[in-house]
């Protein structure tokens, strides 16, 4: 009983959480809706009893970026002014929204129906331990697979990002 | 169904880590001012008193609270939108700064009834990931906070503050990092545990000690993440007036200015516990104080009155005031009344010990050792704290562009290559 009120309340914030984000003008206030809704994500995923997924949405999502979009936010400095004039705001998200509805219906079904195709959980599931020792043993080859991809991507960024030639500005 | 033991113990460590944290502040704040005043030759506060009762100064922390919270709520007029949200910027920093305090275990887990409690607010196994995620929310606060003044300074010191965090973050999680590797575990009370051995026979296995390039890492990184001298860049009173709160008064920047206190209390816990042996003594773990309880009972009979009378000396020595001032203030009274205090609770805590030893009990003595270990906590607590204070009053404030190059340059190259060093010897010691 008491966990599906709290499930109700997490829900609420993280569904107002959401439509803040899309719905605010100012990219702060945006921004500051997106912590809301990803906070109550963690609080869900510390409902379900699985350390792992909460920790890792604190720690990649909060911590990371959200940190790391305000201060973009911060560095690009927008003011009022310049942000643009959206005209029939509204009536474009009913628009998309009556658009991606018979998806979502289906997304609903699936999901719903989902969890009798699985065995029940033991004990333990979800904690830190157990997902460090199945990465570290069953999906290892994948695990560092990913690792040397984020690796590339991350030296692409900045090759990308860094344009201005070494050899000229030293002759300056 | 929780038994009764273990409720008292969770309420108990939860009250504790509350006080410590809060009530820490007003003691903090005073202990700076003086160390302030020592440092630059002066006294510092220590006027204040309630009826002649002054204890050192410290009333005069409680003085600027009342002060702050009377003072007017003030709002600069080009501040239109989102009044709310830069309230609510202060709360964020000051709530992360606390609930990232709340893992730290202060004594080792109490044996009642066959049953192990942890004595830590949130009794947790995974406290190190609790305490790097929850203290990096602590700059979105910031953010908050320097966006919303609508103000050059306040945005150049938010700025300052976000990438000052970011680019310690990494040497701060790297060099857990390598600890994590040491210890084997991600809980703190583990790593006290593992600290607790003894390296060749003599040396405390400290993490100052297994791991120096690590915790001089993890030490300088955590003084950058608390956004205190040499690295306060984020504040630069001399460049850019306040940093994010410029625009802050009353309240809202009291709990900027107490956040920043939790948070150095955090790290001071934090660095404690993870390279200073924590709530241990070195040498003296949990069992053998449990197994010889009557000669540590003992031994506490003789240490409790010697460090008592030495505490009562050199009150009477130092609490008076100059001979030429005719009114001592009260002084004297105070002195009597807190060394009757003093006296009677050494007294009563001779009592109980003597009956500890005479009517030996499980319970009794697991409390002792418990309660012995949340003292030894919190003296190097503040030990740490006082350190904080002397190393912000002694160096002076790092240019922006040289704490980021210490940053990047030295601290991350150095934590990197200190996990490959640690990994290998790992694999070839096989630990």
């Amino acid at each position: 009983m008491l966990e599906n009120n709290i499930f109700i309340i997490l829900s609420l914030f993280l569904v107002g959480g959401s439509l803040g984000m899309i719905l605010f003008k100012e990219t702060i206030f945006s921004a500051f809706s997106f912590l809301v809704a990803m906070l109550a994500l963690a609080g869900e995923f510390a409902l379900l009893n699985n350390s792992f997924l909460f920790m890792a949405q604190i720690m990649v999502s909060v911590g990371a970026v959200v940190v790391l979009g305000l201060m973009v936010i911060i560095t690009l400095n927008k003011q009022d002014k310049n942000l643009p004039n959206e005209e029939h705001k509204f009536l474009w998200i009913i628009f998309s929204t009556i658009l991606v509805l018979p998806f979502s219906l289906l997304l609903y079904k699936a999901l719903s129906s989902l969890h009798l195709s699985f065995e029940e959980t033991k004990e333990g599931y979800g904690t830190l331990k157990m997902v460090g020792e199945t990465l570290f043993s069953r999906w290892v080859l994948p695990f560092e697979a990913v690792s040397v991809l984020l690796l590339s991507a991350m030296v692409g960024a900045i090759t990308i990002a860094r344009k201005d030639d070494y050899s000229k500005k030293e002759e300056k | 169904m929780m038994s009764t033991a273990s409720i008292v113990i969770a309420l108990l460590s939860f009250a504790l880590g509350a006080l410590l944290a809060l009530l820490m502040i007003p003691i903090l704040v005073w202990l700076e001012r003086r160390g302030a005043g020592l440092i630059q030759d002066r006294l510092g506060p220590n006027r204040t008193n309630i009826g002649g009762f002054r204890l050192g100064g410290v009333v005069q922390s409680f003085a600027d609270v009342v002060k702050l919270l009377l003072k007017e709520e003030y709002y600069p007029n080009h501040i239109k939108k989102g009044r709310g949200l830069l309230m609510f910027a202060p709360i964020i920093t000051f709530v992360s700064a606390l609930l990232a305090f709340m893992v730290i275990p202060f004594a080792d887990n109490i044996i009642i009834d066959g049953e192990s409690l942890a004595v830590q607010p949130l009794p947790i196994d995974y406290g190190v990931l609790w305490y790097l995620s929850i203290g990096s929310i602590g700059v979105i606060g910031m953010f908050f906070g320097g966006w919303l003044s609508h103000n050059k300074y306040s945005l150049l010191g938010a700025s300052r503050a976000g990438s000052m965090m970011i680019g310690y973050e990494l040497p701060l999680g790297l060099s857990v990092l390598s600890l994590v590797l040491t210890y084997n575990s991600i809980g703190f009370n583990d790593m006290v545990h593992w600290q607790s051995q003894t390296l060749f026979g003599f040396l405390p296995a400290w993490g100052m000690i297994v791991q120096p390039l690590a915790g001089i890492i993890l030490i300088i990184s955590l003084f950058a993440e608390t956004n205190r001298a040499p690295f306060s860049v984020a504040e630069g009173e001399s460049e850019i007036v306040a940093g994010f709160f410029t625009e802050f008064t009353a309240m809202k920047f009291a709990l900027y200015f107490m956040g920043e206190y939790v948070a150095m209390n955090t790290a001071s816990a934090v660095i404690i516990t993870m390279l200073f042996g924590g709530y241990q003594l070195p040498w003296v773990d949990t069992e053998l104080l449990l197994s010889n309880f009557n000669n540590f009972a003992f031994s506490l009979m003789l240490v409790i009155p010697i460090f008592v009378f030495i505490i009562i000396k050199w009150m009477k020595k130092n609490n008076r005031v100059r001979p030429t001032v005719s009114s001592d203030g009260g002084r004297a009274f105070e002195t009597k009344v807190l060394t009757i205090a003093l006296t009677t609770m050494t007294i009563l805590v001779e009592v109980i010990l003597i009956v500890l030893v005479l009517f030996p009990s499980d319970l009794g003595s697991s409390i002792t050792v418990m309660l012995f270990q949340i003292a030894t906590f919190v003296v190097k607590l503040m030990m740490f704290n006082i350190f904080f204070i002397l190393v912000r009053w002694t160096l002076p404030r790092f240019r922006y562009d040289q704490v980021q190059h210490l940053g990047w340059y030295y601290l991350l190259p150095l934590s990197i290559f200190n996990i490959f060093v640690t990994a290998i010897v790992i694999v070839i010691v096989g630990v």
